[in-house]
């Protein structure tokens, strides 16, 4: 055990400490709010009940659902414009940047200077496609992802670089300090922007024509290729509870490679479905949180239920009952650390195989079409399950399957459970049989001189 | 050694932000994070003896109380050494245990130190120089398991009172 931790300290550290992951990672956080609420318009036009859109639109006439539809579009079909700001900021944080929003906007036009800026447009009765100006969706979801990531990344740098460097315009004392910052920027901004347009041209020599195609082909479709795969999120979840297990935050380190895979594989299955085809990719976000990981870190869902109603002792089953509501809405933090998880070898092995059993039960439901595969739907992590496996999968099937792998949890975690409350109980009744002055400790009847 | 810890309701085991207003409670043995903290202890023979706790709310609203009656405790029981902590970045939490293990190390003879996370820099800026506080990880952060091999290196060093005391506490203590 400590031979693994020596190996995986290293790795957590260059992982989470590296500066340009953690701007990536906590970039996607930013986006977060953003597709949750724009999943739940999603739901609201495309709520998984039979008749319910012919309802909806009995009482608001049809085209009802093309309101909600413009705040989904941004929510998901801009989230490379909005991760290219967002990562620009969080970037611009880790370079020590005072004008974090400023990192930010340089980063959002160099994205924006790089992108195709017309798009050709078939129409009936016209022989060939037209050039039309403006930006597609195309260039601004998923499609450009990861070129929102490179160019917040290099955008920020040269900024960051050139102000450091101070090659800055420096106005007299006396001038506004918003004035002072926007002058300030403004060498570094136009020395970034003139990179990214020399790179546009750069690009429109070559056979891909624009860096979005480049990108794409060379680097995100191979990675996302690999989230296709069918060990990537066994992977991910064996790793995320190993980490915990250390008491390190695991999906904080592993998220630093995963979380741009995942959101990329989500939205995919959003915009597939959009164009009427088939949603293929089996592991979402909405996959990994609500049929692989429920309840908290190492799926506790089930332990905790067990303690609360079905412990002996009365350490565990006090335990229970104070964490269970906060485990069915996916918190699980007095167990880590009160239980304790954290550190604990006896634990160790249910809490790094559950997430790995229910991910590997959960892909076997979905490509056998036990359960339908996971919608776009960003679901706030702490929906309960039942709802949420009905919610992400449009089926009561999902949240059957839930209730199957919870059931599957119990047997995981009963053998460890029963072992952990049988020393507790026995350690309990020692207390009760001995007597010295340690047994009847009171803080009512403390002398105080 | 005999050990005294000192925990939150959360390293308890006796809820986390659920139960914040849990009272002075004192039990037999160690709970909760104790588990962890043991495999550590058993290397310099060091056994907890007792795990004295309260809430977090508790303890703001009744800090006098808390710190007088946690140490009255200690000197009745009068272990080799008392840790309250680790705090991880609780501040509150960090706060109590500093309170408590300088008033120990005032009123009693027992050794006594506090853990927390440079995240709690006021309380560490203010109680550094009147107890040992022991670096360590925040939640989730890498390094919990050296930061309690250093715990264990200067509870080992305080008791016995040993000649590397105050290097030591300059290695692993803020």
């Amino acid at each position: 055990m400590e031979k693994l931790e020596k190996f995986l300290m290293p790795v957590a550290n260059v992982l989470s400490k590296n500066k340009v992951l953690s701007a990536i990672r906590d970039g996607f956080l930013i986006t977060v709010p953003i597709t949750i609420v724009g999943s739940i318009f999603l739901l609201i036009s495309n709520f998984p009940i039979a008749g319910y859109e012919e309802f909806m639109a009995g009482i608001f006439g049809a085209g009802w659902d093309g309101y909600l539809g413009r705040v989904t579009a941004i929510s998901f079909d801009c989230v490379a414009l909005l991760g290219v700001l967002s990562i620009g900021y969080c970037y611009s944080r880790e370079k020590g940047l005072e004008n974090r929003i400023a990192g930010a906007v340089v980063a959002l036009v160099s994205f924006l200077i790089i992108t195709p800026q017309y798009s050709m447009v078939e129409a009936e009765g016209l022989s060939e496609a037209i050039k039309v100006s403006g930006f597609k969706f195309t260039f601004l979801g998923t499609a450009g992802m990861f070129l929102a990531m490179i160019t917040a990344i290099v955008a920020v740098e040269i900024f960051s670089w050139a102000m450091k460097k101070n090659l800055v315009i420096k106005l007299p004392d006396g001038v506004p300090p918003a004035v002072m910052e926007s002058f300030a920027a403004l060498i570094p901004a136009g020395i970034t922007m003139i990179v990214f347009f020399l790179l546009g041209i750069v690009f429109s020599f070559t056979s891909f024509e624009y860096a979005h195609y480049f990108i794409y082909q060379v680097l995100q479709a191979p990675l996302v290729g690999l989230g296709r795969l069918g060990g990537f999120e066994v992977i991910y979840q064996f790793l995320s509870t190993l980490f915990w297990f250390f008491g390190i935050n695991g999906p904080a380190v592993t998220n630093t490679i995963f979380a741009p895979i995942h959101k990329v594989l989500t939205v995919e299955n959003y915009e597939a479905a959009k164009a009427g085809l088939e949603m293929t990719n089996i592991f979402t976000s909405g996959f990994s949180d609500f049929f692989c990981n429920f309840g908290g870190g190492g799926s506790t869902l089930a332990l905790v239920i067990m303690m609360a109603f079905f412990a002996k002792s009365s350490r565990l089953k006090t335990l229970g009952k104070l964490s269970l509501p906060a485990g069915i809405f996916g918190i699980n933090e007095p167990i880590i650390f009160g239980l304790p998880i954290v550190l604990n070898p006896l634990m160790a092995i249910p809490f790094i195989l559950t997430p790995v059993a229910n991910t590997i039960l959960g892909y076997i439901a979905t490509v056998t079409h036990i359960m339908p595969i996971t919608n776009g739907a960003q679901l706030p992590w702490t929906t309960p399950i039942v709802f949420s496996g009905w919610l992400v999968t449009g089926s009561f099937m999902g949240s059957v399957v839930q209730i199957v792998m919870l059931a599957m949890d119990f047997a995981i975690y009963y053998p460890f459970f029963r072992m952990l409350d049988s020393k507790y109980l026995s350690e309990e009744s020692e207390t009760k049989n001995q007597t010295d002055e340690l047994d009847d400790l009171s803080f009512d009847d403390l002398s105080l001189d | 050694m005999k050990v005294i810890l000192i925990f939150d309701q959360g390293l308890a085991g006796a809820g986390g932000k659920t139960n914040p207003n849990v009272g002075l409670t004192a039990t037999k043995g160690g709970i909760g994070f104790a588990s962890s903290l043991q495999p550590h202890f058993n290397k310099i023979d060091a056994q907890v003896v007792a795990t004295l706790y309260c809430g977090n709310e508790y303890f703001l609203a009744n800090e006098q109380e808390v710190v007088t009656k946690m140490t009255a405790m200690v000197k009745k029981l009068n272990p080799d050494f008392v840790l309250c902590g680790p705090c991880f970045q609780y501040a509150d939490y960090g706060k109590m245990a500093a309170e408590i293990s300088a008033s120990i190390l005032t009123h009693t003879s027992v050794q006594s130190c506090a853990m927390m996370s440079k995240e709690v820099s006021d309380v560490i800026a203010e109680y550094k120089d009147k107890t040992p506080i022991v670096v360590m990880p925040k939640k989730g952060g890498t390094g919990l398991n050296d930061s309690i091999a250093n715990l264990c290196s200067l509870m080992q060093a305080s008791v016995n009172n040993s000649g590397d005391l105050a290097e030591i506490k300059t290695k692993v203590c803020y």
